[in-house]
């Protein structure tokens, strides 16, 4: 075999794509040949598509269910490995097909959690028209505040409470999101109450209660949802899982959601099984606040 | 200088992960649009490459080329996989859409890189047929056999003119590929 050989593959890869067996034999000559530049086909190949392809949007839809896969990629831990898996190995291509035939394995129950959302997902649709209308018409007017900035700014703590972080925010911060929860229900049944507010430049928000019942975390966790009027609404921004404390009084929650948030509309606070779901059925929604695009 | 998409994901910034859809999004499916016979295969196709390219993202090297190259890499290969194990299924494209070559006003794009730039460049000091060859490979995914079958070349030739069209657009990019040489000249 002599380099003109690994040539040939290498372009039968940019362009067409090689066999188990081709790539098996490109790994062993390139080991041989200690050649570098082995993907340097497949990037002219790239350049050759960047250059002849007309580039058009990505349908909302698609974008929804990309967005929700980004979710899943965070949330199961992926990301913390991509740079450790990096820096260990897998800088070359052979390596990032052997990596990527070992995670086939690997990504079955990742699709088994995805058969199981787009399942729930289905429900959702049915669930969504009875769900959706309702808050429209239920819930207080949206309402932006525009907090002017306070003059003497207070004097940065070292361990600041969640309170005083967002007391901070809100002294410190222009353009705020902000809304105040209610219960979907009978407020007798249900006496929750309490705000949130959202700064859509860091992305970052806090959430405050009164009146949530208490949970057992090996029960169940209330679980914080983002509707936001550019994304899809059956599929709202998961902004995590919390607990309400036995005890008595506020409670503060300070929320950071791993996909972008463009223009809020709506907060929902669901309570689901131990971690959280992808999607919610919406059985149990505890509460709801109704905000605007700051 | 601003710290790449693909290096922030490979520090673990999971807003880069989002923000890469968001710059990435329309490329990738323009792509997968192309390169797979259906809508819903390219719905699902787009899922895959994503992935891919955030489980790869720490492999990304400004040295070796730009982002887009690098996550277009990542989407071809994918999608040339997916191609091939669909290869029994009838091809969407007609005649006609094949048969256009689309590098000739490539520089007039308004988001194109450099090195999509210096890619038309490239092609465009090829003869036309060479240029269809790569347009049938490269922009539609067919096989080098498909496009023999297509314009009525012989086998050898088609892979000669992949093969010389590829290294010229190569060179022409300036992208070292070590010491695996070329034995026959263009």
């Amino acid at each position: 075999m002599t380099p003109d050989r690994l040539m040939d593959l290498l372009v039968k890869r940019a362009s067409e794509g090689v066999t188990a067996q081709e790539q098996a034999e490109i790994d062993r000559l390139s080991a041989s040949h200690k050649s570098a530049g082995l993907e340097s086909f497949e990037r002219a190949a790239a350049a050759l598509t960047l250059a002849g392809i007309d580039e058009e949007p990505m349908p909302a839809n698609v974008r929804a269910r990309l967005d929700k896969t980004a979710a899943e990629f965070v949330a199961s831990g992926e990301l913390a490995k991509v740079g450790r898996d990096g820096a260990s190995g897998a800088s070359s291509l052979s390596d990032e097909l052997a990596v990527r035939r070992e995670r086939k394995q690997e990504r079955t129950p990742f699709r088994a959690s995805r058969l199981a959302w787009f399942a729930a997902a289905a429900s959702l649709l049915i669930a969504i028209a009875g769900w959706w209308p309702r808050l429209r018409d239920g819930l207080q007017p949206p309402q932006v505040v525009e907090t002017p900035p306070k003059v003497e700014d207070p004097a940065p703590k070292v361990e600041p409470t969640l309170a005083e972080q967002r007391e901070l925010l809100l002294a410190s911060t222009q353009g705020l999101v902000q809304g105040n929860w209610a219960p979907p229900g009978d407020p007798a049944t249900n006496p929750v109450a309490g705000d949130i507010v959202w700064d859509p430049k860091t992305q970052q928000g806090y959430v405050r209660f009164t009146g949530l019942k208490s949970n057992d975390p090996t029960q169940y966790q209330y679980q914080l949802w983002i509707f936001d009027a550019e994304q899809d609404e059956r599929y709202p921004i998961d902004g995590g899982v919390f607990d309400i404390p036995t005890r008595e009084g506020e409670v503060i929650v300070k929320f950071d959601p791993a996909i972008g948030v463009k223009s809020p509309v709506m907060f929902a606070v669901t309570a689901e099984k131990p971690g959280g779901v992808v999607v919610s059925s919406r059985e149990q929604i505890v509460a709801l606040a109704k905000v605007a695009a700051g | 200088m601003a710290e790449s998409l693909l290096n922030r994901i490979a520090g673990g910034d999971a807003r880069a992960v989002s923000e890469c859809i968001e710059h990435f999004s329309g490329l990738v499916w323009s792509l997968a649009r192309r390169l797979t016979r259906t809508r819903a295969d390219a719905e699902d196709a787009v899922q895959e490459i994503f992935t891919d390219i955030w489980r790869s993202a720490a492999r990304f090297d400004p040295a070796q080329g730009s982002e887009k190259v690098f996550v277009m890499t990542i989407a071809r290969r994918r999608l040339i996989d997916r191609l091939r194990r669909a290869s029994n299924e009838p091809r969407m494209e007609s005649v006609e859409v094949l048969d256009q070559l689309p590098w000739s006003d490539a520089t007039s794009r308004a988001e194109v890189c450099v090195e999509a730039e210096r890619a038309a460049q490239a092609v465009a000091r090829l003869r036309p047929d060479q240029q269809q060859v790569l347009n049938l490979g490269i922009l539609h995914g067919l096989t080098h056999s498909e496009i023999a079958a297509r314009t009525g070349m012989p086998l050898g030739t088609v892979k000669t003119y992949m093969r010389r069209g590829l290294i010229q657009v190569r060179e022409w990019l300036e992208v070292s590929a070590g010491d695996v040489t070329e034995g026959a000249q263009p």
